[in-house]
Order: C-alpha cells, then structure tokens, then sequence
C-alpha cells in the first residue's frame, strides 16, 4: 500500500497559491475574459410569465437589427414556459447593445396561464398545477424506525417547532455562461464550468457530435457550487448560435439571468417534534419537511442532486424515529445541486431543534450534542472547540444578557458522509532535460486552488519547489479527470500526482541510472534523458484518500433587540479533512464556506411575488449577500489526520454555520427565530414589539 | 438602453436648452444610467452638466451654510467642519451606500433620485407608479415599504440626505424657467405624497442647485437601522437636530425617512420637544408623537419599533457629552 511521507517540507505546511500573482494582476484568463477571434456577444430572451402558452415567436424584425447576426429559438415556436426567466430564444450580435435591441425586437405570442409560486399555496390542492399532469405536492411516505408514538409517551421532555429555510440562489462571483466556436472542424468551448468533461459529453450529446469533435477549455473560473457541472440551455444556444453566425459566440449570463434560471438550493419547511429522556439521550425524532426545487429538480443536478429531500435526524442517533418528506413543485426556477446538498438546510433544522430541546432539559447545548452525536472526531472537534471559544466562560442561560444589545453564543455539528474520490483521475508529467516539469490533468479550478495542490504534492514527491512545478488544467485534450464537485477533487488528484511522480522517478532511475532523482540530483538525472524529453503517466491509486469529512462551528453574536441588528462577533470552525495538503488554501476555503453559511443564516432569500409571479430580487440590491463589514472575526482550526489520507472539504465547511448562527441569536434574546434568513423584522416579531397591521 | 444624443452644458441656460422637452440631466448617473438600463424611463439626450459652474462648492457662512448640487456624498462625508458643524449630515452621507458610489453620487442626484420599490424596479412588472392600474406592493411583498402616505403607491422616499436636511431645515433651490424656487424638503417631495406616479416635485426640466442649511441649530445626529452593516438601504433612518440652551432644546426638529413618500415629520413632536430637557421620557414621548397615525402594513410593522427606537437614539445622541 502507498502511504505519504511522514516528513514533509510542503504538503501540510502553507503555500501560497502558485497563479496568486496572475489572478490579481489580471493576467489569469477567465472563462468571461476570452476573446476568439471575430467573437460576437450572445444574449437570451426570457420568459416574462410566470406560466404562459407560446404560440408563436418571430424572430425576423429581430435579425434585422444592425450588427445582429444571429437568432434562434430555444425550444421551437410552440411550447409552454413554466417559470418567470425560462428561455425563449437567443440573439448574437456585434455589440451588446445591439442585442439588448434585437431581444426587443423578437416578438412572443403567449396565452398566459394560472401560476403559483408560493410553497404553501401550491400545496393546496385547487392550486393552478405546474405540470398539467401531475399535482405539485404528493402526501409523502413515512420512513419508520423503532416506535416513535411509545417513545415520545417515555420521554422526559419533548419540543416541536416548525423550522424554515429559503430558496438560496447560485451567485458564483463569474456567472455562467461560455465562448462557443462551432465551425466543421468541430467546436471549442471556454466554460465557466466545474466540469470541462460532463460539459463536453453534454455539449457532444446535445448538439450530436463526436466527442473527439468537442473540446473544453476552463483556464480560470470564478464559483461553481454545483451549478455549473453542465453545459446548460446557454451553452446550446451559445453553440447554436455560433454555427448560425459562423463566429464564435461569447454569451455570459447577466446577474439578472442568473438570479432566475440556473439553479438554487431548494427550501424547507420543517415540521420536527423531538424528545429525550432526562439524562438527554435522545429517544423520539419525527419530521415532516417539504420544500420546493422550482419546477422541479434535475437538469444539471450532476453531483448532489437538487431535491428538496434533506438529511434526518441528520448528526444525530435516535432509536426510534418517523420521517416524511415531499417536495412541492411551483412556478420558479429548478434547484441544482448547491453546495453540500442537503445539508445546511438540515444542520440549521434539527441544531436548532436540538438547543430547543437542551433548554427544556436545562442541559448545556455542547454536553447534550456529545450524548448524542456518535461521531468520535466530532466529539474530539467539540472538545477542542468548547476550550478554543472559551465556551464555558461564556454561555449563559438563554435572554440572560442584560442590556439592550444582548449577547450569545451557539454551535452546530457538520458532516459530508460523500466526497471520496474519483477513481476515473488520470494525468501526465512532461519531464525536459533542462528539469522543468509539467503536469497535465484534465480536471479544472472552481477556485479552490487545484494547481497549488498540484504543485505542492508534486513538489513534495520530487524534491522540487512548488514553483518550480508548471501545472495545466482545464482542457478536455488532457488525461481525463473529475467534476470538481462533491468535495471530491483534492482526494482524487493528490494520489494522481502522487502515482506519476512516484513513476517518473522510477523511470528516471531505470533510463539515466541515478538511483535516487529527487531534489538535488533532479538536474542532473534529466540532464540525462538526453534530447528527448520524458512524459510519464499516472492515475488515482487507492490508500492515499478517503472519506468523510466533518466538523463543528461555534458563533457569538450581538443582537441589538431594539433595531433587530445581529453583528456576527466571531466564528470558530473545527474541522477535519484527513490529510491536510496545503493549510493556507484550505483556511481559506473554510473562510469562505462560512461566510457562505452567514448569508444563508442573516441575508439571502428569494422572494417570489405572489401576485405577479415574478422574482423581485434578481439582483444584489435586494438579493442580500454578506459584505466585509458584515464578516466577523474568523477562526479556523484543522485537526490533521494523515492517517486518514486526503479529503475534501468544501461541502462540510458551510453546512454548521447557519445552525450555529440561529442557535447564537436565540441563546442571545431568549425566543427563537425559527426561519431563515434571520432579519431584524424577524428578530423585533420574535419579540413581541411588532404592532398588527392596521392599514 | 435606447439611444441617446450627448451633451455637456457650459450653463445652467444651455442646460436647460439642451434638456428641452426629452433629455435628462446627468451628473453622477447611479440613479440615472440605471433607469435608462431598465428602459424604465427614456431619454433623447443626457445632457453632462459637470462642468455647470459654482455647482461644486461647499460654503461656509455666518447663519447658512451652501453645498452646492454636485458636491459629491463623498465630499460631504469627508469635510472636516460639515463633520462639526452638521455632525448628522456627515453621519448620513457616511451611511450612503458604498465608497464608489459616494465617490460619484451627487448631492442633486441623492435628492432627486428615484422611487427604489422592488416592484417599480422590476422590469416586467407595470405598478402603479408605471402607470399601471396596481399598486402591487400594498396587496403584496410591502416590508421596505411606507407606513404613511397620501396616495395608493407605498413607495417611500429613500434619500437619507433629505431626511438629514428636514431636520436641519434646509433649503432646497431649484431653478426652474430661469426662476429660483426655494423649496423645503416638505416641499420638494410634497408631490410624491399626493400623486402615486411622482418621485418628488421636481418637473423633468428642473434643477437642483444647491441646498442651504440654517446654522441655528448646533446639534444634529443621524441613524439608520439596515438589514446589513453597509452598502444597503436603511430600512428605517431618522434625523435630528436642535440648539441647546442651558439644557434645553430649542427648535427641535426630528424627521424619518424610508417610512413615507416625504421625510416623515411631525409638527406635533417638534412642537412637544421645545423647552424640553432631553431624556428617555421626552425622547419616548416624541417618538409616540412622530409615529401617531401611522399605518403598517402586513410586512412593514417591524418598521414601527424599529422607527421608535431610531427617534429615541437619535435625539438621545442630540446631547452629547453635555
């Protein structure tokens, strides 16, 4: 079996990221920045009914607009749209400009249709349907375990609450979208995406070409979390409209665009009763959750699918339980898997159940979580959480804070029992006489660092710097390698670099003699290699990775229970993910997953309106997403098992923080708000201050 | 946006000219740009009048002071002495949005900017205040908006410098046709109360060109209460500011903004505050008194203890270390 060394200069240990320098200076090519030559921009017209019949769309006085030189349907000229910003067709032009123009210019016949865009309004069984042939809500199944009616009779306490979560919008910092040059040769995509493979398999699948005729360039990308595993409507029509236009076609999707049509985290609506027996062991769990994945779940899901379906009891063992869960179909756009699927709505539901119920008990919310939580690490992570916060310094009984701006604290459990890794991750190392190097994967960046890993585990393996290391990524002409999705791609490309440069080394012993290749004796072993350079490849082995990963969260906030502000104060993140490759971007992926979790907790929500069945929010005005002033003190601290090999970690360090943050806001003013986004009109209502309406 | 024709004016005559019957005037353009973007107004030409002369300055004076109409939110928040003499306008331009819109947004612009309704906003939604036959935002998604008004649209006036300016008791000039109209803030918004299709009072050809502030009062504050810390609108913001003689206010003056189509004021609170000493119990009972008769709706009545406490703070903070 191959293990990792047990001395190490670079893996573990901080190096900054290797493209650092080209990405701040604007070197760094993204997806949104290439130009192809002769390219066009691309725009989509939407659906501006929430449900209509299209019964014509003509598209001539479009093609008539100076510099348009393209347009097409999206879906043929009779159709029903289902959703406000479903796409109708698309227009390539010289200048966007022109564009906007011709969008004017198309003109849609449609019969609208009844719509219903709110949860509980679709529930109901005389709501207009979504799908003519199917009811938007089914009664769902109850999942039974032991006899949960006799144990909630033995328990010594028992809450119920009714627990909610918002949809979350995809808001990548780079939108989706694609430059598409379709000629006879074949076509070139530059994706923004996390998976130049599937997007090429799509694109190859849906336009029916050979995939040898595709290729996927994804130089540098801003964000995926899940939404950008496929190519996507934009991507076939960027393609359609390239072959139209005989040009390459750049079509980006606007923040409006995106806000509407490619994917989100699906709502909950928790219904959960929960009881323990005196000593706190957890006896009785029930839920019945639904939420809504839009028109439905599905396309693009790759890689964590986007049901409403969340995880239950989740962290928690509970002999005796009974879950129900559906999801409710309304006139909005689908979910896509966002980001630890599942998860954080989960986490923030039953951590909140869960200090409901320690506050009945009267027991410490860190003490009853260890009762309960069978996770060994979880239990060491709380450990060293519980001293680090200086938890038992600070907490307090619930409203206990005197004052008008009152203080808490609170804390939340994570898993991601997914992410292993791919076992399909192959790449190759260019070695050149002169000793520069390459590796070449086919596998992308969603920014999480992947070159820097690259580097690192390659530099560590050959006595090399990370510097000197040259690493390319994102082209389907490479060794084939993973969506970068389900916190998979670290584990799956360490071992690969690990396998090529354990056989290049090999190689370079049996060709120039020298026994031992690395560090100092690099150069001259390549030196040996003569004229030829030597290209070794390498795939995913098995014992350097594993799965899964999980960790705590702990928050103190200050809630000003006159204005209803929450200032988060601080966060500390304990966290496990096997083997640490590179700290410095690891902290900082973890910094990101909880600022994530922040706008998930106080900020983001799509608000839909009832009467006109748009989404008024499809910007960052309204759409609310944490700012720096919002962004607290922020701790992180890592518990390195090298044992456990490599594991990702960028699902599981957004999954708490919402749950921790709710728990926090409670602890802090006495009542508990129990749905998310936590506002100050929510915080004021908890209260009691809010008068009734009167007008 | 449509297309346009583009402009720059030398005066405030070719301005005028320039504008005619279907331009816009343009300075700092956040508001501008975004509406034309929307294709939510249209106009045939901008006309830049960045280079109107004496509209860039801040003046000092004995009983007033002048800030002129294209002094940036910038300017105004990084002046030393506005910071002394009108601490609650520093404070309300401090709280404007971002650090690159301040950098460009206007004064003129911050007054005259219109309506932020997410439903006025919405590019395939006809409200009301599009001329359409809806008041959407009554019947629907109200939580940012009004709690008084005196027409079937809810959307609030959201400029926290107008709200700063009525309780200081400024003086807006506007030129029209060639005259100079000198406007309260009451007055420059009064339109906006009583005609749901208005942003103000300001006619198409109008221009702001300075506002003027009374130095009577020594003391002002400024609050907001948001959603987040920065870069988002105030959901309540409230200003204050008096004279204090031997403890006691003197023409006191409290007003709200984002709760009405006007900076929200009522006569019967500034009349309650005058002679009183400033304290938990006076700043209450004038908080009961600005807020009488207000009107929540099913999503806004946050607004009313969260208006409650900003008056209270805001006049609390009117003391000072005296």
């Amino acid at each position: 079996m191959p293990s990792w060394p047990a001395e190490t200069k670079y893996i573990s240990h901080s190096t900054a990221r290797v493209d650092g320098a080209a990405k701040v200076t604007g070197k760094a090519r993204y997806s949104s920045d290439i130009q192809a030559t002769g390219w066009l921009y691309g725009m989509i017209l939407r659906s501006k009914w929430p449900a209509a019949k299209i019964t014509d769309i003509n598209l001539e006085k479009a093609l008539k607009v100076p510099g348009i030189r393209a347009a097409v349907l999206a879906r043929g000229k009779e159709f029903t749209v289902r959703y406000y910003g479903e796409e109708i067709a698309a227009v390539a032009g010289t200048s966007k400009q022109a564009c906007l123009d011709a969008l004017r210019a198309i003109e849609v016949t449609a019969q609208p249709l009844p719509f219903v865009v709110n949860e509980a309004d679709a529930k109901k069984a005389d709501a207009p349907r979504v799908w003519e042939n199917s009811p938007n809500y089914k009664e769902p199944n109850a999942r039974d375990r032991g006899d949960v009616n006799t144990a909630f009779g033995q328990c010594a306490a028992v809450i119920e609450g009714f627990y909610s979560t918002p949809v979350q919008i995809h808001n990548p910092m780079e939108t989706m979208g694609n430059t598409i040059s379709w000629t006879d040769d074949g076509l070139t995509a530059w994706s923004s995406t996390q998976g130049i493979s599937s997007v090429r398999d799509g694109l190859a699948g849906s336009l029916k070409l050979e995939h040898s005729k595709v290729r996927v360039i994804t130089e540098y990308m801003g964000g995926g979390f899940g939404a950008k595993f496929g190519s996507g409507v934009e991507g076939a029509l960027a393609a359609n409209l390239s072959r139209e236009a005989k040009a390459p076609v750049r079509l980006m999707l606007t923040r409006f665009d995106q806000a509407l049509a490619v994917g989100n985290r699906p709502s909950s609506f928790q219904k959960i009763k929960l009881g323990a027996a005196a000593d706190g062991t957890l006896l009785a769990f029930e839920m019945d959750n639904y939420g809504t994945a839009g028109i439905g779940g599905g396309g693009d899901a790759g890689g964590g699918g986007g049901g409403a379906d969340i995880p239950a009891p989740y962290l928690y063992k509970v002999a005796n339980s009974r879950v129900k869960q559906s999801a409710v179909a309304v006139n909005a756009g689908s979910a896509r898997a966002f980001r630890a699927p599942g998860n954080p709505p989960a986490s923030y539901g039953i951590e909140s159940a869960m200090d409901d119920l320690a506050v009945k008990l009267g027991m410490d919310p860190v003490e009853f979580r260890l009762k309960n939580d069978p996770s060994k690490i979880r239990q060491r992570e709380y450990a060293l959480g519980v001293e680090k916060f200086g938890w038992k310094q600070k907490y307090q009984k619930p409203g206990s804070s005197p004052g008008v701006v009152k203080t808490g604290i609170g804390c939340a459990g994570a898993a991601w029992p997914a992410g292993g890794a791919s076992k399909n991750t192959h790449g190759e190392a260019q070695i050149n006489p002169d000793g520069t190097i390459e590796f070449r994967l086919g596998v992308q960046d969603i920014g999480t660092g992947t070159r820097t890993v690259i580097a690192v585990v390659a530099a560590e393996m050959l006595g090399l710097k990370p510097e000197q290391i040259t690493v390319k990524v994102g082209d389907t002409r490479f060794p084939p390698g993973p969506g970068s999705g389900g916190s998979t791609t670290c584990p799956s490309i360490s071992p690969t670099v690990f396998d090529i440069c354990t056989k290049a080394l090999q190689q370079l012993q049996t060709q120039t003699g020298i026994a031992d290749a690395r560090g100092e004796n690099w150069f001259a072993a390549c030196k040996k290699l003569g004229v030829n350079s030597l290209t070794v490849p390498g795939q995913w082995i098995e014992g350097l990775s594993s799965n899964p990963a999980g960790g705590v969260q702990f928050a103190e906030v200050e809630v000003d229970t006159e204005t209803g502000l929450v200032t988060v104060k601080k966060i500390l993140g304990v966290h496990d993910c096997g083997l640490i490759v590179n700290q410095l971007t690891l902290e900082s992926q973890i910094n990101g997953g909880i600022i994530m979790g922040m706008g998930y907790a106080l900020y983001e929500e799509r608000v839909m309106d009832d009467l006109s069945g748009v989404m008024l929010n499809p910007n960052f005005e309204t759409y609310k997403l944490p700012g720096i002033a919002d962004v607290p003190d922020i701790e992180v601290v890592l518990i390195n098992m090298p044992e456990r090999g490599v594991i990702g970690i960028g699902e599981p360090a957004t999954v708490p923080t919402a749950g921790a943050i709710a728990n926090a806001i409670a602890n802090a003013i006495g009542v508990r708000v129990s749905s998310l986004p936590i506002t100050p009109a929510k915080i004021l209502a908890a209260l009691g201050k809010v008068p009734p309406a009167t007008a | 946006m449509k297309a346009f024709q583009y402009a720059t004016a030398h005066s405030t005559d070719s301005a005028r000219q320039l504008v005619a019957d279907k331009g816009a005037y343009l300075a700092g353009g956040n508001d501008l740009l975004g509406l034309l973007k929307e294709y939510l107004i249209s106009a045939d030409t901008l006309v830049n009048i960045k280079s109107l002369p004496g509209l860039n300055k801040i003046e000092d004076g004995r009983k007033a002071w002048t800030i002129g109409a294209l002094v940036t939110v910038a300017q105004i928040e990084n002046h030393a002495d506005i910071k002394k003499t009108f601490p609650g306008l520093h404070e309300a331009a401090a709280d404007v949005a971002s650090l690159q819109i301040r950098n460009v947004a206007t004064l003129g612009g911050n007054l005259a900017q219109h309506s932020r309704c997410w439903y006025f906003r919405q590019r395939d939604v006809k409200c009301l205040k599009k001329h359409g036959d809806l008041c959407y935002a009554r019947n629907s998604e109200n939580r940012y908006h009004s709690l008084f008004t005196g027409n079937d649209c809810i959307s609030p006036v959201v400029s926290s410098l107008a709200t700063t300016f009525a309780a200081l008791d400024a003086t807006a000039i506007v030129l029209r046709d060639g005259k100079e109209l000198r406007w309260s803030m009451a007055e420059l918004y009064a339109e906006a109360w009583k005609n749901p299709y208005a942003h103000n009072s300001l006619q198409p050809t109008d221009l702001i060109l300075r506002v003027e502030i009374p130095t009577t009062r020594t003391r002002s504050a400024y609050m907001q209460a948001s959603d987040k810390h920065a870069f988002d609108w105030a959901l309540v913001s409230c200003a204050a500011a008096a004279d204090m003689v031997d403890g006691r206010l003197k023409s006191p003056r409290v007003a709200l903004g984002s709760i009405s189509p006007v900076p929200h004021q009522s006569e019967a609170a500034n009349s309650f505050l005058e002679g009183k000493v400033l304290n938990d119990a006076t700043a209450t009972q004038a908080a009961d008194l600005i807020l009488k008769d207000a009107k929540p709706l099913e999503h806004n009545a946050y607004k009313m203890p969260m208006a409650h406490a900003l008056v209270r703070r805001t006049l609390l903070k009117l003391k000072g270390d005296a």
